[in-house]
């Protein structure tokens, strides 16, 4: 929207919309807030279009401004029933007026009275909730209100609650909550196809609520109530519907507030037709909502459309609706809801199983005209759930047909290999065209018999082909694969008489021929070359011709075994790889392990050395099995063993620290390690060793409030040796606060177990500046901790401190100021923190 | 533990007094210059304007990139700066 016109109250009013409280609106913070309103709309808008469905209630419930949010929830809890149905009723109310086109009686035009753009988002989402007269607007609007704040449920409920709230905060209050509802409406007004059915339950208990609510708001009266109950029955039913409307239509619409009121009046239309009570009223609505949606979004109307079509109801209102996207959509639809519609299309579709699947939701929705703005909005999601599909369905049939064309493809190849492994007989069928005996044949012959000749040849030659075939396919009708000659001529005979005086002149032919012609003849020997027919006893065929059934047999077993031996060789190229792969990760993981090891064992050694050092009582080196024992817990240790072998190797061959040697443990050897300490100095000299975190106001007071300070764990009294170092740690505080003048007294306190300093300075900025210089600094490995001390317990306990007044010098290890004599640890350490 | 400036730890410390806006974290010769051509001489007048957009960083920062010809991180440090600021002294 132009948001130049906008006056800084509008502005501001449209801030506090989105739940937030901006600061006075001048000419120079007036393009800020300009630009965060626009950050707000953009917001809202990538809200409704991408979360939208599921997500979106609860945590648009959530993300909404706390504040008006608080003020639903607490109509909510209050009235929830009521408030269910005053929602409803309202949103009827609301829906009518706001459309105009709609055919309708002049519920269209309801009510629209501070319709402020912002307002128009919510009333949109109201109707499309619930289409009810205007008179209950306000309670349903309530209701809805309430309902959708104080249903948990995210899916359905929140989602029709959130529609009824709207339309609630529209009725009551068109400010600050009507964004938050709207915003919460457009997210769980996207309600999935699944949600639906919840939407159902919300929707419904928003008609049993709206008929109280009617009650309690002193609501139209009788009449009206029943039918605003009977309507909410549809409503109930085209809840749903008009959540997915309203959200159809807050997407619609846009996020800003300035929607269009088409939903709105769409649903408006849908309510008029519910108190119209009759079918024509609801056609009209749905019509009207359908008209008015249709510009926006051929679905809705399509959707609306196909309920009214199917129910035969006004269709003129249908028709005109048809146009544009409806036939788009309802085509679209069509075959998705077909099953929900066919019962949804009945007019006595009853309002049964609301809580069923949501097909039924759809069922009994279509019953009365249910706002087609639910419907809508449920198009709207189905629509634009089945174009992802649609997608999707043509990649998968593309898949599909990829797929046989693949399939075929190797059958074909099959097939193929099928003819060429079975069949072998170069010899055509029926009439011998050519034959291999050259021209001799046919000038000995006259043609008749040299066509039985012929014919004689091809029987033998297919029949013992055949035998063959038979043979090698195995069968035991055919026991052997040649046939013998008396065989031969006994099935020559019985194929026809006329080759018995023939069949010893084709046998000699067939000697003659010098090239194969499928029949081998062979003597009484196998292999015999045969000479003279006299000498043939079997004959046998060379061409085989299996039957079909057994050359699809083979090939199917030669195309299988083949590919099964391509899988193995790649199963086992695989299992190698695998194999491989995961050596390398036990590889790898071992060292990890081990080097781990060496890393605890250097630790360990260390910690000892430098116990030793303190404590000379220790010997200076461990046994090995003593350290693995410590580190490696006792049921590890079979598994460790090689990782601790390993790690040993390790140190013997890469670690300098550490000496390996053989060592005499209460009379027995041990390969012990050695720490070799490291030329490190200053092991008895402190040393302040950087600061261990940034002061800031976290951490540190804001101000320094005191004079006095007490440091923590700048030693430990157990361990110190010598004498005079808690004139060390004196010093080292003073050579840290060298830049500051202002330290007039340090205490160390000997016998505290938490290394305690007590100090005092000049003022409150020079101890401030002294705890910026001490608190969490490292300290000979210690961290130090300052807080403040009141003086006067300061005084209290260190009562040679009041007469101090001159700084301290690091320098020096006398104290300058002779009235304040140091080394005064007060007796007890009580008193202070 | 934020990683502030030095300059951001000296303006924090103590009350800003009369300092100028250049004292400002993120705030250097060119963005003072173009703040004080604003009429936003001193530190405390931006400060003014932090306040009025009831000390919200985002605001502040949306702002300053509008006044002034500041990039992301200068807004931050120096809303950052008068946050803190207001943390420890208002």
């Amino acid at each position: 929207m132009a948001s130049t016109q906008l006056t800084d109250e509008e502005l501001f009013s449209q801030l506090k919309c989105f739940g937030y409280t901006p600061g006075p609106v001048t000419e120079n913070t007036r393009p800020v807030y300009l630009k965060k309103l626009k950050k707000f709309r953009e917001e809202q808008q990538q809200q409704q279009r991408g979360k939208g469905r599921v997500s979106g209630t609860s945590s648009s419930s959530s993300t909404g401004a706390p504040r008006p949010v608080k003020h639903d929830v607490r109509r909510l809890s209050s009235g929830r029933r009521p408030g269910l149905k005053s929602s409803v009723l309202g949103f009827s109310s609301d829906e009518s007026d706001a459309e105009t086109p709609l055919k309708r009686k002049g519920l269209d035009h309801m009510k629209r009275p501070s319709r402020s753009p912002h307002l128009q988002q919510q009333q949109l989402k109201i109707r499309a909730a619930t289409p009810l007269n205007e008179a209950n607007k306000k309670q349903y609007g309530v209701g809805t209100a309430l309902k959708s704040n104080s249903f948990p449920n995210p899916d359905g409920q929140t989602s029709a609650s959130l529609g009824w709230e709207t339309g609630k905060r529209y009725m009551h209050d068109p400010e600050s909550r009507d964004e938050d509802v709207s915003d919460e409406e457009v997210q769980n007004s996207h309600p999935v196809n699944g949600r639906s059915a919840a939407r159902l339950n919300t929707s419904k208990l928003a008609g049993e609520y709206s008929d109280s609510d009617e009650e309690e708001v002193g609501g139209p009266g009788g009449p009206e109530r029943d039918r605003r109950s009977l309507e909410l029955r549809r409503i109930y039913t085209s809840g749903p519907f008009a959540s997915h409307v309203d959200g159809g239509g807050s997407r619609i619409g846009g996020k800003n507030c300035a929607l269009n009121p088409l939903g709105n009046r769409a649903m408006a239309g849908g309510r008029e037709e519910f108190e119209e009570r009759g079918k024509k009223g609801d056609l009209d609505a749905s019509g009207g909502l359908r008209s008015h949606m249709l510009p926006r979004k051929p679905i809705y109307l399509s959707l609306g459309e196909d309920h009214q079509s199917k129910t035969g109801e006004n269709n003129h209102i249908n028709r005109e609706e048809g146009a544009s996207g409806s036939n788009m959509a309802s085509i679209a639809l069509r075959p998705r809801y077909r099953g929900s519609y066919s019962p949804t299309l009945s007019p006595q579709g009853g309002y049964s199983n609301h809580s069923s699947v949501p097909n039924h939701a759809y069922g009994p929705g279509t019953q009365k005209k249910k706002p087609t703005a639910p419907e809508d909005e449920l198009l709207l999601q189905f629509k634009r759930e089945e174009q992802p599909s649609s997608g999707s369905f043509s990649a998968h049939y593309l898949s599909m047909f990829l797929l046989t064309a693949a399939c075929l493809f190797f059958l074909l190849l099959g097939l193929m290999y099928i003819r060429m492994r079975g069949s072998g007989s170069p010899a055509g069928d029926g009439v011998i065209k050519s034959h291999p005996f050259g021209s001799n044949f046919d000038s000995s012959y006259s043609k008749t018999e040299k066509d039985v000749i012929l014919k004689l040849l091809l029987s033998l030659h297919d029949h013992l082909a055949i035998v063959a075939g038979h043979h090698d396919c195995g069968e035991q009708q055919y026991a052997s694969r040649s046939l013998s000659r008396e065989q031969v001529t006994q099935y020559l005979l019985a194929q026809d008489g006329d080759f018995k005086d023939f069949i010893d002149v084709s046998l000699e032919w067939i000697i003659r021929a010098g090239q194969d012609v499928g029949i081998r003849l062979s003597g009484e020997l196998a292999d015999d070359l045969v000479m003279d027919v006299s000498e043939i006893s079997w004959l046998e065929s060379t061409h085989p011709r299996m039957p079909f059934t057994c050359r699809f047999r083979r090939a199917l077993l030669t195309v299988m075994n083949k590919v099964l031996v391509v899988a193995v060789v790649v199963g086992l190229v695989c299992s190698v790889i695998c194999y491989v792969k995961y050596r390398w990760r036990r590889e790898e993981e071992e060292t990890r392990q081990m080097y781990d090891m060496v890393e605890r064992i250097i630790d360990v050694l260390r910690t000892h050395g430098e116990a030793c050092q303190e404590n000379r009582d220790l010997e200076p080196y461990l046994p090995i099995p003593h350290v693995r024992d410590s580190l490696v817990q006792p049921q590890d240790r079979r598994k460790m063993k090689k990782v601790w072998e390993r790690a040993v190797k390790f140190l013997s061959a890469n670690e300098s620290r550490i000496r390996t040697e053989t060592q005499q443990i209460k009379g027995a050897d041990f390969m012990v390690w050695r720490w070799i300490q490291p030329p490190l100095s200053s092991d008895k000299s402190k040393m302040w060793q950087g600061k261990a975190f940034p002061l800031d106001r976290r951490n540190s007071p804001p101000n320094s409030l005191t004079p006095c300070l007490k440091i923590r764990n700048m030693f430990d009294p157990d361990m110190e040796v010598g004498d005079s170092w808690d004139l060390a740690i004196q010093e080292a505080i003073l050579e840290k606060c060298s830049d500051n003048d202002g330290i007039v007294h340090i205490s160390v306190d000997k016998n505290s177990k938490e290394g305690c300093v007590y100090v005092k300075c000049l003022s409150a900025e020079h101890s401030g500046k002294a705890f910026k210089a001490l608190h969490g600094s490292w300290f000979d490995g210690k961290l130090v901790t300052v807080k403040y001390l009141r003086l006067d317990r300061y005084h209290q306990r260190f009562p040679q401190a009041q007469g101090c007044s001159a700084p301290l010098k690091a320098s020096s290890l006398h104290q300058t100021p002779a009235p304040c004599p140091l080394q005064h640890g007060g007796p007890n350490s009580s008193g202070f923190s | 533990m934020s990683t502030t400036s030095q300059k951001h730890r000296n303006f924090v410390s103590e009350p800003m007094a009369d300092k100028p806006v250049t004292a400002l974290a993120g705030i250097g010769d060119r963005l003072g210059h173009s703040l004080t051509e604003q009429g936003y001489d001193k530190a405390y007048v931006v400060l003014g304007q932090f306040l009025l957009l009831r000390k919200d960083s985002e605001l502040f920062c949306y702002w300053l990139k509008d006044v002034t010809a500041a990039n992301s991180k200068q807004a931050d440090d120096c809303a950052q700066c008068l946050k803190d600021w207001c943390d420890a002294f208002l």
